[in-house]
């Protein structure tokens, strides 16, 4: 009964929409089934980020860690390829911008996954995973949006050969690339990170993958240090996490800037929770019938898991 | 909007839109005379935006190679190739210790210190270490060196390479046939050959060198070290526009980042320090804020311990945080030899 309702409303809504870009309308339930099953978390390795993150990385899901000088970001890439790897979830592309990524460093965290292994296996299962990590430099913008094309193509075309499947893509990092662009007179520039926004998330989430970026500080009002790239890049990534120093140790804090999940832990977040909270609210109350159509951007499925859960 | 993501200047690409060429299908089957005559600009221009517009065209419909995309290279075959790479010597060895060898090939690495610790004893030592032969366990490159504040001494040059050299007899003291022929090229005249210098007295042009160095590398390809000495001298006292600086510098270490990689040459910068308010003291650190500070692979700070000159390694991707001590000898840098076996680890 329910499904033949639903296929009613679908036929209903298709006409009215251009048939060949659009994708199909999915219901809460099969959004809510699909986060389920295929979305799965992407370990990075390290215990307090993956808590933080709910599990680790999202797939279908832009992260964004931003953090002053050497506070940690490339070693989370780093750890967050080589335990993507080991778990068999896939390949990782690594791109990298200012050519920090370092094999040696691989190398380490490999050694350190299985400590018990006998020394043959070690060393076929170093060469495992290291053949399953990709790294190319980018070193400008142009370089960085024809490469995100070109993996874009190829994902769609090579969508089942064999062999494993992209899983992970780090662009290590993407504001050294767009800094240099953005501001100034002519406007070209930001036009030119939108695309670069755009494409990672369609990359995301269309074929599954979790994209992971980092970016780095500027210094904002009274001295105090801000993510850079500006008000405008804010709402590309979903989940924002802040990496900073420990003070004279070797321990660093991470805070959750914004997430589509979890309540952030700064003040002027509290906007974006606000708005998800008063379209709950209507939803729940009864004197709403009918359904309900909302045209997503891409963080809907999972704030309905949450409501779920509540 | 394929037509925002050429390469192209900003003043054509808005022509173009405003005339209604949003894709690059659009310009695929237009002449270079009629597109010149829409857009009203001249015929070399209108050449120059097909040609990219053929670039990027013939890239996308290339045969595509399984292997995400081209260029990319596996974490394997990089660790194989990267252990075969040999690093450039500083002269001491507890420092060469820490940096896992030396300064590495294919990464920037900034050094920053107060005025008189002995930044450009380290760019001079590592102009002339770059050059000790292969069979002597160098790289046998030659060096470039950038000079923005007239510190570099061609005599102070020339006793640095006079103490290299003695030292490199020192230590391979044999006779045999091999060693002979390189012992001919070990003269100081040949050092001070091998060190290509450039002086700049602007911004502009530092900007213009670094723009003009991809042509000079490819011409002299045994240069393998790039010293720029130091890279915030003249943006700290010109620039007006703050937020024009941090793009120009940003737009210039992409450029470095690039012809290291390039090239398979290292790139040292060396860098002033400034003090800095925060957490309720003023502190020191590196001139040119807090953008440039992630444009480098590593950092290295030079600081003083007491009475003596530490190293200190801020910034890696591969080495632990440790801190080293050093000596600037007549010789140049040297380490220290009887007291301290071990560096400190931090």
């Amino acid at each position: 009964m329910m499904d033949t309702e639903e296929e009613d409303f679908k036929s209903r809504l298709a006409p009215d929409v251009t048939p060949n870009r659009q994708l199909p309308w999915l219901t809460g339930i099969e959004l809510l089934s699909d986060t389920n099953q295929n979305k799965h978390f992407l370990p990075t390795g390290l215990e307090g980020i993956d808590a933080l993150l709910g599990g680790g990385l999202r797939q279908g899901q832009v992260t964004e860690i931003a953090g002053p000088s050497s506070s940690g970001k490339t070693q989370v890439c780093l750890s967050s390829a080589t335990h993507v790897v080991d778990r068999n979830f896939g390949m990782v592309l690594y791109l990298d911008t200012s050519n920090s990524f370092s094999p040696f460093r691989i190398s380490c965290f490999v050694n350190q996954l299985h400590p018990s292994l006998p020394k043959e296996l070690k060393e076929t299962s170093l060469q495992t995973i290291m053949s399953n990590i990709y790294c190319q430099s980018v070193f400008d913008i142009f370089a960085l949006l024809d490469l995100l094309h070109h993996v874009e193509t190829t994902l769609k075309h090579t969508v089942k050969l064999g062999g494993s499947k992209l899983c992970l893509l780090i662009v290590d990092s993407v504001s050294s690339v767009i800094a240099p662009v953005i501001g100034g007179k002519n406007s070209q520039g930001w036009c030119m990170m939108a695309s670069v926004g755009v494409l990672l998330k369609r990359i995301a989430y269309e074929h599954n993958i979790a994209v992971l970026v980092t970016n780095h500080m500027v210094g904002g009002e009274n001295g105090t240090l801000k993510p850079a790239l500006g008000e405008s890049w804010k709402g590309i990534p979903h989940i924002r996490l802040l990496l900073s120093h420990g003070t004279g140790n070797n321990h660093g804090t991470t805070t959750v800037l914004k997430h589509t999940l979890m309540v952030s832990m700064h003040l002027d977040h509290h906007e974006i929770w606000s708005k998800w909270v008063v379209f709950f609210s209507v939803l729940e109350h009864s004197s709403v019938t009918g359904r309900v159509l909302y045209v997503a951007g891409d963080s809907f499925a999972y704030r309905t898991h949450a409501s779920d859960t509540n | 909007m394929e037509i925002s993501n050429l390469p192209i200047s900003p003043s054509i690409r808005s022509k173009l839109l405003s005339k209604g060429y949003t894709s690059l299908s659009s310009l695929s089957s237009i002449s270079p005379s009629f597109l010149a005559q829409e857009l009203s600009v001249k015929l070399e221009e209108a050449v120059e935006v097909l040609r990219a517009v053929s670039d990027t065209t013939t890239s996308k419909s290339a045969h595509i190679p399984y292997g995400i995309i081209p260029g990319a290279v596996t974490a394997w075959d990089m660790l194989s190739e990267e252990q075969m790479q040999r690093h450039i010597s500083t002269g001491c060895e507890d420092l060469d210790a820490i940096l896992g060898g030396g300064i590495h090939c294919k990464e920037v690495t900034e050094v920053g210190g107060v005025p008189g610790i002995g930044k450009t004893q380290l760019g001079i030592q590592l102009a002339v270490n770059v050059q000790i032969p292969v069979e002597y366990g160098g790289l046998g490159g030659k060096a470039v060196y950038i000079d923005t504040e007239g510190s570099f001494m061609a005599e102070r040059a020339y006793q640095i390479a006079e103490g290299c050299i003695y030292d490199i007899l020192d230590k391979f003291p044999s006779n045999s046939r091999e060693f002979l022929s390189c012992k001919e090229r070990l003269q100081v005249n040949n050092f001070l050959a091998g060190i290509f210098y450039f002086r700049i007295c602007s911004y502009t042009e530092q900007i213009a060198v670094i723009n003009y160095l991809e042509n000079f590398l490819t011409e002299h390809g045994d240069v393998k070290l790039v010293i720029i000495d130091s890279v915030t001298f003249h943006f700290r006292q010109d620039f007006d526009d703050l937020a024009q600086r941090t793009r120009v510098l940003g737009g210039l270490s992409l450029r470095l980042m690039k012809l290291s990689k390039m090239f398979n040459l290292a790139v040292v910068l060396l860098n002033q320090v400034t003090t800095k308010f925060t957490d309720g003291s003023f502190q020191l650190t590196l001139a040119l804020g807090d953008s440039w500070s992630h444009s480098c692979t590593n950092r290295i700070i030079l600081h003083w311990n007491g009475n003596e000159r530490c190293a200190y390694i801020e910034k890696s991707p591969s080495v632990p945080s440790a801190s080293a001590p050093y000596l600037v000898t007549g010789k140049g840098i040297r380490g220290i030899n009887s007291n301290f076996k071990r560096a400190r680890i931090m």
